[in-house]
C-alpha cells in the first residue's frame, strides 16, 4: 500500500482544522442587536476554506503518485534526516521559545543579549574567538536597540526581575 | 484647494525630524534592497515598529523612504555582482552587469540611479494628478460598493498566487480567518477564544505580519548551515565613482524609452498584484522591441538599464495611486502601508483623500521628496553596501530576530504580541516550505476586517442582497472580481486553449453593463466604446485560427 502524498496529508490537516473551527463557530454568542451575527463572517470564510480545502484534496489525490513518490524519495532520510536538514531553524525556534519563557526573569536587555549570543553561537560555531566576537555583537546590538527603544521611543521594555532598572 | 493641501502637507512633513527619518529610511531601503535575499517588503515591515510613536504622516513618510530606497537599491548588487538585490531589478542585470564587466561600472550605476530618479518623478507627478481624480469617483460609493470593492481586492489573492491557484486562495482564506480571531469589532463579541485569555484579544496585525514575513524568511535564510555562515556576497572591494553627469545626459537623451518605461511602470503598479518584479522585465522587453539596435541588448546597452530601472521606481507611484484613491493595496508593500495607517487609526477607503487631505498630500509629497533623497544618497549607500555585504547571514539573522521581538512589543507593550510573532514565525515557515504564498495571507489579514465592516453596514441599511447587483459600482467590482479570479487561468492557458480568446471580449462586454447603468454622459460613452471593442474582439476570436499564437 502506498503512502498518501504530502499534499493529501496537508489537505486532510487543513480540512480537520476547518472542521474544528466550524464547530467552534457555534459557540460564538449571538447578541440581540446588529444585523450581521458575529459568527456570520467567520462561517463564510470557513465555508470558502472548506471548498478550497476539498478542491486541494481532490487535486492531490488526482496527482500522479509515482511522480510525487520519486520527488519525495530523494528527500526522505527518516526523522533523523529531517532533524539534520532543519536543525538550524529548529534550534532558532527553541532558543526563541526559551527567550520568551524567561523574559519575565531576564528582561528584554539581558534576555535579548543571551538570545542573540545563543543564536550566533548555534548558527556560527563555538570556537573561542568566535564566542568572543558573538558576545561583543550581542552586547553592542542589543544595547543599541534597547537604548533606542527605551530612551528614543520611550518604550518601557520588559524589566529583569533580578537587576533593578534594566 | 491643491495649494492649500500641499501647504498643509509641507507643514506636516517639511521639518528636520521627518526629513531625518526619511533619510534614515531611504538609506536603510537602499541597503536592504541591495542585499540579495532581503526583499523591500521585509524592509518596510521591519520599519513599522519604529513608526508607532510617530505622527501618521511622519511614519508613512519614513516607510515611503524605505520603499523608494529599496527599489533603487536593487540596482547596486545587480550591476556590480550580477545578482539582483530584489526581483524588481532582475532585468537591470541583463545589461548593467555586462556594462560593469566591460569596464564602465560607474556609468552603469549612474544610468540606474538617474533612470530610477526620473521614473520616480514621472510617477510622482502622475500620482498627484491621477489619485485625487480617481478618488472623486470613490466618493460616489455606498456600503454595497465598498464591500464589492474589497471583495474585488480579495480576489487579487488569486493573481498573487502565482503558479498554484488553489494554494493561493487557501492562503488568502487563512488570512481572512486569522483576522476573525478575538473580539469582533462590530458587536464586541469574542470569537474562537476557546476560553483562553490570550486568544480573547485576537492576533495583532503587526506581530502576525512580522512573524509570517520576516521571522519565517530569516529561518529560510539560515536553514542551510553552510550558506548561513557565508558573507552576503563575494564582493570584496569596490572603488567606483558614479558618473552622474554623463549618465543623466544619456538618460535624458533617451527620453522616449524613459517615458514609455515609466508609463509601463505606473500602469503595472495601478493593476492589483502586478508589481515592480513584472514591470522591470516588461519595460526591458518593450525597450528591446522598440530599439533600432535590439542586438545590442544584453551586451551592456544604456537603454537596457534605463528601461527596467525607470519602470520599477515608477511602479511605486502606480501602486500608491490604487492605495490612495481606492483604499485597496496593489501589492504586499502597500498592504503593509495600509496596515500602518490602520495602526494610526486612519481607515483607508476611497474617501481617504477627501477626509484626510493633509495626510494624503503628505504621502504624495513624501514620495516626491524620497526620490530626491535616494538620488543624493546613492553614492554614500554604495560604500555602506560594500561594508554590509561582508557581514555573515547568520549575524544579520540573529540580530534581526531579536529586533523583531522588541519591535512588536513596542506596539502595545504586551509580551503576548511577541508570542504571536513566534507562533506566526512558525506558521509562516511551515507555509513557505509547503509552497503556500504568504502575500495572500497578509492581504487577507488586512482586508478581512474592512470587508466585514462594510458587509455589516450594507445589511444594516437593507437586508436585500440584490442591492449588491443593482448598484452599478458594486456590480462593476463583482464582475471585475469574477474575471480577476479567472485571470491566473487565463495567463496560464493564453494561446494554448481556445477559451482564452473569449476572455478579453467577455470582460469588456460584461463591464459595459454597469457602466450603462451609471448616470452622466461619459460613462455610458465609455460603455459604448467597450461594447464596440468587445464585439470586434469577439468577431476576431470566433474566426478560425491556429491555437498557438500567444
Amino acid at each position: 500500500m502506498s503512502l498518501p502524498n504530502r499534499d493529501t496529508i496537508i489537505a486532510i490537516v487543513l480540512l480537520f482544522f476547518t472542521g474544528v473551527l466550524i464547530w467552534a463557530s457555534f459557540d460564538i454568542r449571538s447578541p440581540d442587536y446588529g444585523t450581521l451575527a458575529p459568527s456570520a463572517w467567520p462561517r463564510s470564510v470557513l465555508a470558502i476554506l472548506l471548498v478550497f480545502g476539498l478542491i486541494y484534496l481532490f487535486q492531490s489525490l488526482r496527482a500522479m503518485p509515482s511522480e510525487q513518490n520519486t520527488a519525495q524519495s530523494d528527500e526522505r532520510g527518516g526523522l533523523v534526516g529531517w532533524f539534520i536538514k532543519y536543525r538550524n531553524p529548529l534550534w532558532c525556534y527553541f532558543i526563541y521559545f526559551l527567550f520568551l519563557a524567561t523574559l519575565p526573569i531576564f528582561g528584554a536587555l539581558v534576555g535579548g543579549i543571551l538570545l542573540v549570543f545563543c543564536l550566533l553561537s548555534i548558527l556560527g560555531g563555538f570556537a573561542p574567538k568566535k564566542l568572543l566576537l558573538h558576545g561583543a555583537i550581542a552586547t553592542i546590538s542589543m544595547g543599541a536597540m534597547w537604548s533606542i527603544f527605551t530612551f528614543g521611543l520611550r518604550v518601557i521594555l520588559p524589566r529583569s526581575s533580578f537587576i533593578d532598572g534594566i | 484647494m491643491l495649494i492649500e493641501n500641499l501647504l498643509g502637507a509641507i507643514a506636516e512633513i517639511g521639518n528636520l525630524q521627518t526629513l531625518a527619518f526619511m533619510i534614515i529610511g531611504a538609506t536603510a531601503g537602499l541597503i536592504s534592497g541591495a542585499i540579495p535575499g532581503f526583499t523591500i517588503a521585509m524592509a518596510v515591515v521591519l520599519t513599522l515598529p519604529f513608526t508607532f510613536g510617530m505622527p501618521p504622516a511622519q511614519g508613512i513618510a519614513t516607510m515611503i523612504g524605505v520603499f523608494v530606497g529599496g527599489l533603487s537599491g536593487g540596482l547596486m548588487s545587480g550591476i556590480l555582482t550580477g545578482i539582483p538585490g530584489t526581483p524588481s531589478s532582475v532585468a537591470t542585470t541583463f545589461d548593467g552587469f555586462p556594462m560593469a564587466r566591460n569596464g564602465d561600472p560607474g556609468f552603469a550605476l549612474g544610468l540606474g540611479v538617474w533612470a530610477s530618479f526620473f521614473g520616480g518623478i514621472i510617477s510622482a507627478v502622475l500620482l498627484i494628478a491621477v489619485a485625487p481624480q480617481l478618488a472623486r469617483v470613490g466618493l460616489e460609493f455606498q456600503p454595497w460598493d465598498y464591500f464589492s470593492l474589497v471583495f474585488f481586492a480579495l480576489t487579487i489573492t488569486a493573481s498573487l498566487a502565482g503558479q498554484n491557484l488553489v494554494k493561493g486562495l487557501i492562503a488568502g482564506a487563512l488570512g481572512l480567518l486569522i483576522a476573525t480571531f478575538g473580539e469582533d469589532d462590530i458587536n464586541g463579541v469574542a470569537r474562537f477564544d476557546f476560553g483562553i485569555e490570550y486568544l480573547q484579544e485576537g492576533f495583532g496585525f503587526l506581530p502576525v505580519l512580522i512573524g509570517l514575513f520576516a521571522f519565517s524568511r530569516l529561518m529560510t535564510d539560515v536553514r542551510d548551515p553552510k550558506a548561513a555562515t557565508m558573507a552576503l556576497t563575494d564582493m570584496q572591494e569596490v572603488s567606483i565613482r558614479i558618473e552622474h553627469r554623463r549618465a543623466a545626459l544619456t538618460v535624458l537623451k533617451n527620453w522616449g524609452n524613459l517615458i514609455r518605461s515609466s508609463l509601463i511602470g505606473v500602469f503595472t503598479g495601478i493593476l492589483p498584484a502586478a508589481g515592480s518584479s513584472i514591470s522591470n522585465v516588461l519595460a526591458y522587453d518593450q525597450a528591446k522591441k522598440a530599439s533600432k539596435t535590439p542586438e545590442e541588448f544584453g551586451t551592456g546597452c544604456a537603454n537596457g538599464i534605463i528601461a527596467p530601472e525607470s519602470a520599477n521606481n515608477a511602479t511605486a507611484g502606480g501602486s500608491l495611486i490604487t492605495m490612495m484613491a481606492l483604499g485597496i493595496p496593489g501589492d504586499i508593500i502597500t498592504a503593509v502601508m495600509l496596515g500602518a495607517l490602520l495602526i494610526h487609526d486612519v481607515i483607508p477607503s476611497p474617501s481617504f483623500i477627501t477626509e484626510a487631505p493633509v495626510l494624503a498630500y503628505s504621502i504624495f509629497l513624501a514620495f516626491f521628496i524620497a526620490n530626491f533623497l535616494v538620488l543624493g544618497l546613492q553614492s554614500g549607500a554604495l560604500k555602506l553596501f560594500v561594508l554590509v555585504t561582508r557581514v555573515r547571514m547568520y549575524v544579520l539573522a540573529a540580530v534581526i530576530l531579536a529586533y523583531c521581538g522588541i519591535g512588536v512589543f513596542a506596539l502595545h507593550n504586551i509580551v503576548s504580541d511577541i508570542w504571536t510573532l513566534f507562533i506566526f514565525g512558525i506558521v509562516g515557515y511551515i507555509l513557505r516550505n509547503l509552497g503556500f504564498p504568504l502575500a495572500p495571507v497578509i492581504l487577507g489579514v488586512v482586508l478581512g476586517p474592512i470587508a466585514e465592516k462594510w458587509l455589516s453596514r450594507s445589511l444594516a441599511i437593507s437586508t436585500d442582497v440584490s442591492l449588491f447587483l443593482t448598484h452599478p459600482w458594486s456590480l462593476f467590482f463583482i464582475i471585475a472580481a469574477v474575471f480577476s479570479m479567472v485571470f491566473t487561468l487565463y495567463q496560464r492557458d493564453r494561446g494554448k486553449r481556445p477559451w482564452t480568446r473569449f476572455y478579453p471580449p467577455a470582460l469588456m462586454l460584461s463591464l459595459s453593463l454597469p457602466l450603462f447603468m451609471m448616470e452622466g454622459v461619459i460613462r455610458p460613452v465609455v460603455a459604448v466604446c467597450l461594447v464596440g471593442a468587445g464585439l470586434l474582439l469577439l468577431y476576431r476570436a470566433k474566426k478560425p485560427q491556429t491555437v498557438n499564437e500567444g
